[in-house]
């Protein structure tokens, strides 16, 4: 059991800064998920906390004493590596093993412990099987036993999920956190997908550029977004984004007006740069007739996508008269061009609503984020849900 | 029509094959038959031996000059393996594993080494090793086959040490192993085969070596086979001494084919590691 703290904690490679200056205290006991787009640092932090990697400056402390100059078999954590990194000339067993051979520990120890560990993952029948001879969610739950034998004091995932087909991944997903509740050891979990932060992580810190932008729990994260990175990354479709303008207490958009909400009001009066209007897909609704709370426009349905208990519906907006969004380049959001933006509507898929058909939507101005500068503007509050 | 062009075809590379393969084993025949051949026989321009005698192959053992150089030989060529394999070994890791200043000019600086012609040094090393007293000793041949065979060494290995994920080892190093637990248990094993082909080729290279072998030998106490085989005598200041040389040299020759018949496709893959799958 262990709770780890990361202090001011840098990594420079070059003229890259990997990681910068993270602070983060992550609990005992906790399921902590990293999470953020391809290169922003994730597994150079989580390799700085097992010790593969050396820190530029900053410390580690896992229970109030230093680890960064530790060597890694000193620290007492076991790894999962997104490739499983399973030895290919032992087998199973022996790989499962292998941590416990180096401690020295009995052998009759030994066996016990692999045993238990194969029974708890569905290994037993596999033990003398080489890695070769396993397929894809086999070597991932060896690679997971590799490190639940040895009982660590933290576990670290390293995009564990990543080469597994979607099936499996969601099985997976489902395991691991029944694991993680069962034996209650503090995890890191390192994803760059955001669906397996949602539904994985008590608590989620996301980075992007090697920088901790946000962390809260999931709820946290996709109620109050403390910027656009973090407002666009989670939350899937994503967050649709309008460039706007105040006009006295009304919040000009490309689709209409919207009289501001008392919470948003004083910050946007007194906001440096320009605003962007920001909405989830679910905070859209089809207009019932006459309906005029809120603001409420006409769109025309270019792509609908039907799952089943949704329906999502996609539609153009002109941005005339508005400047063109500047948005994050990392969140890779289809951002149509200068003149259009692509946007999204949750609908109920009852409406019966077709590509092509036209159709009304209404915006509830108490579910309106705001950023200026690229960060979140006004008092969330009202967003709670 | 087309199987007629494909019969011909056939037929070409059969003969092609049949040319190379008597270029390359027409001389070695020619020992073989020299070997088997009585004495008195040597000169009679047969190609088959008229009776096969087993003579010199009696009279290569019982020298016992003979018997001391094949000691010497395979001491050495084996020690000298030894020598080359291990500081290959970690040499080829650094190279492949860790960011150091100047890795780049390492790796150019041993193919500049292997690219030197040994006749050059050996003037110099022969009045060295007299004034160090390694002189017509066995650390006298095996430093030079390990200085020349550590290039080839280095890069076969590190051609094959590349193409283990690095991930095994890092794994290895969580899972509480020390960095040379990590390398012998797991990164070893797993390039055994680029061990046995560079272990191969350090071996030939010192078992064939004539050059270091008589300048820097005297007597039976370091001189190798090849060597050795320089100064037969005959029985009589008259008689060339043909048919042991040729004894001597199929006993010396038939070990290297049977280690390369053996381990030929590691070989090869020794050879061609690393030029593919990048
Ligand atoms: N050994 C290294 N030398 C130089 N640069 C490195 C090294 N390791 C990582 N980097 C750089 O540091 C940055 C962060 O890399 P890191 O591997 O931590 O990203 P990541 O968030 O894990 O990405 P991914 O999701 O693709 O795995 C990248 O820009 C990468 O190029
Ligand atoms: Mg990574």
């Amino acid at each position: 059991m262990a709770a780890i703290e990361l202090r001011e904690v840098s990594r420079q490679f070059g003229a890259t800064r990997a990681v910068d200056c993270v602070n983060l205290s992550i609990d005992d006991g906790e399921f902590f998920i990293l999470v953020g787009p391809s290169g922003c640092g994730k597994s150079t932090l989580l390799n700085m906390i097992v010790g593969l990697e050396t820190l530029s400056s900053g410390e580690i402390l896992v229970d109030g004493e230093r680890v960064d100059e530790l060597d890694p078999r000193d620290r007492d954590m076991a790894m999962v590596f997104q490739s499983y990194a399973i030895y290919p000339h032992m087998s199973v067993r022996e790989n499962l093993a292998f941590p416990l051979r180096l401690a020295r520990l009995p052998a009759a120890d030994i066996d016990e412990r692999v045993l238990r560990a194969a029974r708890m993952l569905e290994l037993e029948a596999l033990l003398e099987r080489r890695p070769a001879a396993l397929s894809g969610g086999q070597r991932q739950r060896v690679a997971m036993g590799r490190a639940l034998v040895r009982e660590p004091r933290v576990f670290l995932l390293d995009e564990p999920l990543s080469n597994l087909d979607a099936r499996l991944r969601v099985q997976m997903r489902a395991q691991i956190a029944r694991l993680q509740r069962r034996l209650g050891t503090t995890t890191v979990y390192v994803t760059h997908d955001q669906t397996e932060a949602m539904t994985l992580g008590q608590r989620i810190a996301v980075m992007r550029r090697g920088k901790l932008v946000q962390t809260g729990t999931p709820q946290q994260l996709y109620a109050r977004p403390a910027d656009l990175f973090v407002a666009g990354f989670i939350g899937s479709p994503a967050m649709n984004f309008l460039p706007s303008r105040l006009a006295g207490e009304r919040l000009e958009l490309p689709v209409g007006s919207l009289a501001l909400p008392e919470r948003l009001r004083g910050a946007a009066a007194g906001a440096a740069g320009p605003l962007v209007a920001g909405f989830r897909p679910e905070d859209l609704r089809l207009a019932a007739s006459g309906e005029t709370t809120g603001l409420c426009f006409d769109a025309r349905a270019d792509i609908v996508e039907w799952l089943g208990a949704d329906l999502f519906v996609y539609f153009d907006v002109a941005l005339d008269g508005f400047g063109p969004l500047e948005l994050p380049a990392d969140l890779d959001i289809q951002t149509g061009d200068a003149t259009r933006r692509s946007l999204v509507a949750r609908i109920d898929p009852d409406a019966g609503v077709k590509a092509g058909d036209r159709f009304r939507l209404c915006l509830d101005p108490q579910r309106l984020h705001l950023f200026a500068g690229g960060r979140a503007i006004g008092d969330p509050a009202g967003l709670q849900r | 029509m087309t199987s007629a062009r494909g019969r011909r075809e056939r037929l070409l590379w059969g003969a092609g094959s049949v040319l190379v393969v008597c270029y390359a084993l027409v001389p070695v025949a020619w020992l073989l038959s020299l070997s088997l051949k009585r004495g008195a026989d040597l000169g009679d321009h047969r190609f088959l031996p008229a009776v096969v005698s087993l003579e010199h192959y009696r009279a290569v053992f019982q020298d016992p000059q003979f018997a001391a150089a094949l000691w010497n030989s395979v001491g050495i060529a084996g020690l000298s393996t030894l020598a080359a394999l291990l500081p290959g070994l970690l040499a080829a890791y650094a190279i492949v594993r860790l960011e150091f200043p100047g890795r780049r000019l390492l790796l150019a600086a041993t193919l500049a080494i292997a690219m030197f012609p040994p006749v050059s040094i050996v003037g110099p090393l022969f009045d060295l090793w007299r004034s160090l007293g390694l002189y017509d000793t066995w650390p006298g041949l095996i430093l030079p086959y390990m200085t020349f065979t550590l290039p080839l060494a280095i890069w076969t290995l590190s051609a094959f040490l590349r193409d283990i994920p690095w991930e095994l080892e890092k794994a290895a190093r969580v899972d509480g192993a020390t960095p040379m637990q990590a390398l012998l248990r797991i990164i070893l094993p797993l390039a055994a085969p680029g061990v046995f082909s560079a272990a191969i080729l350090v071996f030939l290279f010192a078992w064939n070596d004539f050059l270091f072998a008589i300048s820097l030998t005297s007597t039976d106490n370091a001189r190798t086979v090849p060597a050795a085989i320089a100064f037969f005598t005959g029985s009589s200041r008259f008689e060339q001494p043909t048919g042991s040389i040729a004894a001597a040299s199929v006993v010396v020759t038939l070990p290297v084919v049977l280690v390369v018949l053996l381990f030929q496709r590691r070989i090869v893959a020794g050879l061609t590691a690393g030029a593919v799958k990048g």
